[in-house]
């Protein structure tokens, strides 16, 4: 903790700063409990109000509101069976059962506990590794990001669910729409049809929330549901005994939430994905894993642990690179496009307040998120009571004046529906979305990198391996996308000799 | 709503061999093959492999064209959807003559109505949701949402 930090606080404790971040929280916190209602699709509905924001507060308001929903996600989980954010699915059984054994409070109790830690040591790590990946990057000429830019879409692919297939078809998709406008070399006209309004391109707001928001409203609308009534929960058992449960599976955090960072680190996985894998492994080295599945805290423990990590571990390439860890910070790169700010390592060097400022308002979320999350443990009933069918039509206006505001134009509302339609179709169709919007992200640094190599290389393709870390990366790259051929052509293969077998 | 593969990947293939087309027209560097088509000619091509790939895929597994989702059944959920839709789109087409104050507060209604909720809920909670984001949106944000036919009555 040096001077530096220190000075990022006193721009994150700033009365105004601080009570932005306080709300967002707060935010956070309904948007996670809410089943249907997902962290990034809280991200996706922030985006107009940070959008008249300072750089530091929007980034604030967006950390702390990820921050409280992944926690409060568990919330619906343990008390109903549904999770409130799909970070919370992998361990909700297992938290349900807890709540049949009279252990809810103990539970939740331990939930946002954990999450706090885990949330703390990822940024720990954020802190400490930023800062020097970005002084190692800072010689990394286009070659490189563009092979690097290049590798997170290849990750985001490898790691996404469903037909691979599918995932290049949503990638391209992303990538296709990131062309249209003004292009970045010769300032001519692409795909625009004729339409003066697609010339600057298509903006990004309304496509963030038409995928994340839209999808969901259209789908809730199809089935709306009221949740069942919970009983009222007590804040002394979510207290007590949390220390004792903690303490017997400290290796589990601590292995969890530094696993957890460094999933969240990797494109295109995050929160959810890590709290699998933590589970899976807490089954896998527990000393007594015939427990698993009789509400045994073991596994949440560390899982809880996993994904608040994950949340923090995302922000180191996004920071370092402008290459986002999840969708979340795909949004938050977009957020900080918008502001005139572009992620990279030049940032760690001229703009070293930003940086200690959103470290602080990590560490501040993390903090506030413990006196807010036993509030929303014992106001659950009352979170849970909010009425769906009123909800989810507020929420639509909310979207449509949003994609409204950032450009006043009608015409952004168009590109809400449509790509909302879009996506709700391809996510019906099992197409991942992830890709689709790392790649919109993306498109443009890939694009310009690739011609800026190009040029320079005078066409000759293999200058792109000449320089020793681009050549790595570059070979890095090959070899995922030689392992995504072989494991889809195994899963091919396997399929077809079972197909054979069973007729 | 489940599409048969071979559906998604013919828009996948179409839309790829649009961009092709165009990407063909757009002019090059002095003295280098590439420029502005170059990027998207990369990323059309891949779509049309990954597109044959998914229509190949959709042929040989013999799926109906359209399978519809257990939720879709559920009683009036074409409806409702269609409404969310018909919101939007309403919205989009009225709100410059009708104005934010005089339009939203209808189409919310109407909204909540078709989900459900009874008129003498859904009338205040409208009236209360278009009065919030009038006041953050117009007021705080200095977002200038239409006035439509209120303009002449304000000034």
């Amino acid at each position: 903790m040096d001077g530096t930090l220190l000075a990022g606080f006193a721009q994150v404790l700033q009365p105004g700063v601080f009570l932005i971040i306080l709300g967002a929280s707060a935010y956070g916190l309904l948007i996670g409990s809410i089943p249907g209602l997902t962290a990034t699709m809280g991200t996706a509905l922030l985006v107009p109000l940070t959008f008249f924001l300072d750089p530091i507060p929007a980034i604030g308001a967006i950390v702390a509101a990820t921050t409280t929903a992944i926690f409060a996600g568990d919330i619906p989980g343990a008390l109903l069976r549904i999770p409130g954010t799909p970070a919370s699915a992998a361990y909700t059984d297992e938290a349900y059962k807890m709540r049949q054994n009279g252990q809810v409070e103990l539970a939740l109790g331990v939930n946002l506990m954990c999450s706090t830690i885990g949330g703390l040591v990822g940024v720990a790590i954020l802190i400490i590794a930023a800062p020097q990946i970005a002084r190692f990057s800072l010689g990394f000429s286009s070659y490189e990001y563009f092979f690097l830019a290049i590798l997170g879409l290849s990750c985001a692919i490898l790691v996404s669910n469903g037909p691979r297939i599918k995932g290049v078809l949503s990638l391209c998709a992303g990538l296709m729409l990131s062309t249209i406008g003004i292009d970045v070399v010769m300032g001519i006209r692409r795909f625009t049809f004729g339409d003066s309004e697609l010339i600057g391109g298509i903006s990004i707001i309304p496509v963030l929330i038409g995928m994340f928001a839209i999808t969901e409203i259209l789908r809730k609308a199809a089935a709306p549901s009221d949740l069942p009534p919970t009983p009222p929960l007590r804040l002394r058992a979510a207290v007590s005994g949390v220390m004792g449960t903690l303490w017997k599976y400290k290796g589990g955090v601590a292995r969890s939430s530094l696993m957890g960072s460094a999933i969240g680190a990797l494109p295109g996985a995050g929160a959810d994905i890590a709290s699998w894998v933590a589970f899976a492994l807490a089954k896998k080295f527990s000393r007594e894993p015939e427990k698993f599945g009789t509400g045994h805290p073991e596994g949440i423990v560390s899982a809880s642990s996993a994904n608040n990590a994950a949340l923090s571990g995302a922000y180191v390439p996004s920071l370092v690179f402008g290459i986002p860890g999840d969708t979340i910070t795909a949004i938050l790169i977009g957020v900080l496009l918008m502001k005139g700010i572009t992620p990279g390592p030049m940032v760690f060097v001229m703009d070293t307040g930003l940086v200690n400022a959103i470290f602080a308002v990590f560490i501040l979320a993390n903090l506030l998120m413990l006196p807010l999350g036993l509030v929303a443990i014992t106001a659950s009933r009352h979170l849970l009571s909010v009425r769906q069918k009123i909800l989810f039509p507020i929420i639509l206006l909310f979207c449509v004046i949003g994609a409204f505001a950032a450009n006043n134009t009608l015409f952004d509302v168009w590109v809400l529906l449509v790509l909302g339609l879009v996506a709700f179709v391809l996510e019906e169709n099992d197409f991942p979305l992830a890709p689709m919007i790392l790649a919109l992200i993306l498109g443009p640094l890939i694009e310009e990198n690739f011609m800026k190599s190009v040029i320079k290389a005078d066409g000759n393709l293999l200058e792109f391996f000449s320089r020793p870390i681009a050549g790595t990366l570059g070979f890095i790259t090959f070899a995922i996308w030689g392992l995504m051929l072989v494991l889809s052509l195994r899963r091919h293969f396997m399929t077809s000799r079972r197909g054979n077998t069973a007729t | 709503m489940k599409l048969n593969d071979a559906v998604l990947g013919t828009i996948f293939v179409l839309i790829a061999l649009v961009v092709l087309f165009q990407a063909r027209t757009f002019p090059t560097l002095p003295n280098q093959p590439y420029g502005p088509g170059t990027f998207p000619a990369i990323v059309a091509c891949i779509m049309l492999l990954c597109g044959g790939g998914l229509i190949l895929n959709g042929v040989r597994s013999r799926d109906p064209v359209l399978v519809l989702s257990g939720w879709i059944r559920t009683p009036g959920a074409a409806g409702r959807m269609t409404a969310m839709v018909a919101f939007v789109v309403l919205y989009i087409l009225f709100s410059k003559q009708i104005g934010f104050p005089l339009l939203v507060p209808v189409l919310l209604t109407a909204l909540l109505w078709v989900m459900q909720v009874r008129l003498s809920m859904a009338v205040p909670i409208a009236l209360l949701t278009t009065g919030a984001i009038w006041m953050l949106f117009s007021k705080l944000l200095m977002v200038p949402l239409p006035l439509g036919l209120l303009t002449e009555v304000i000034y």
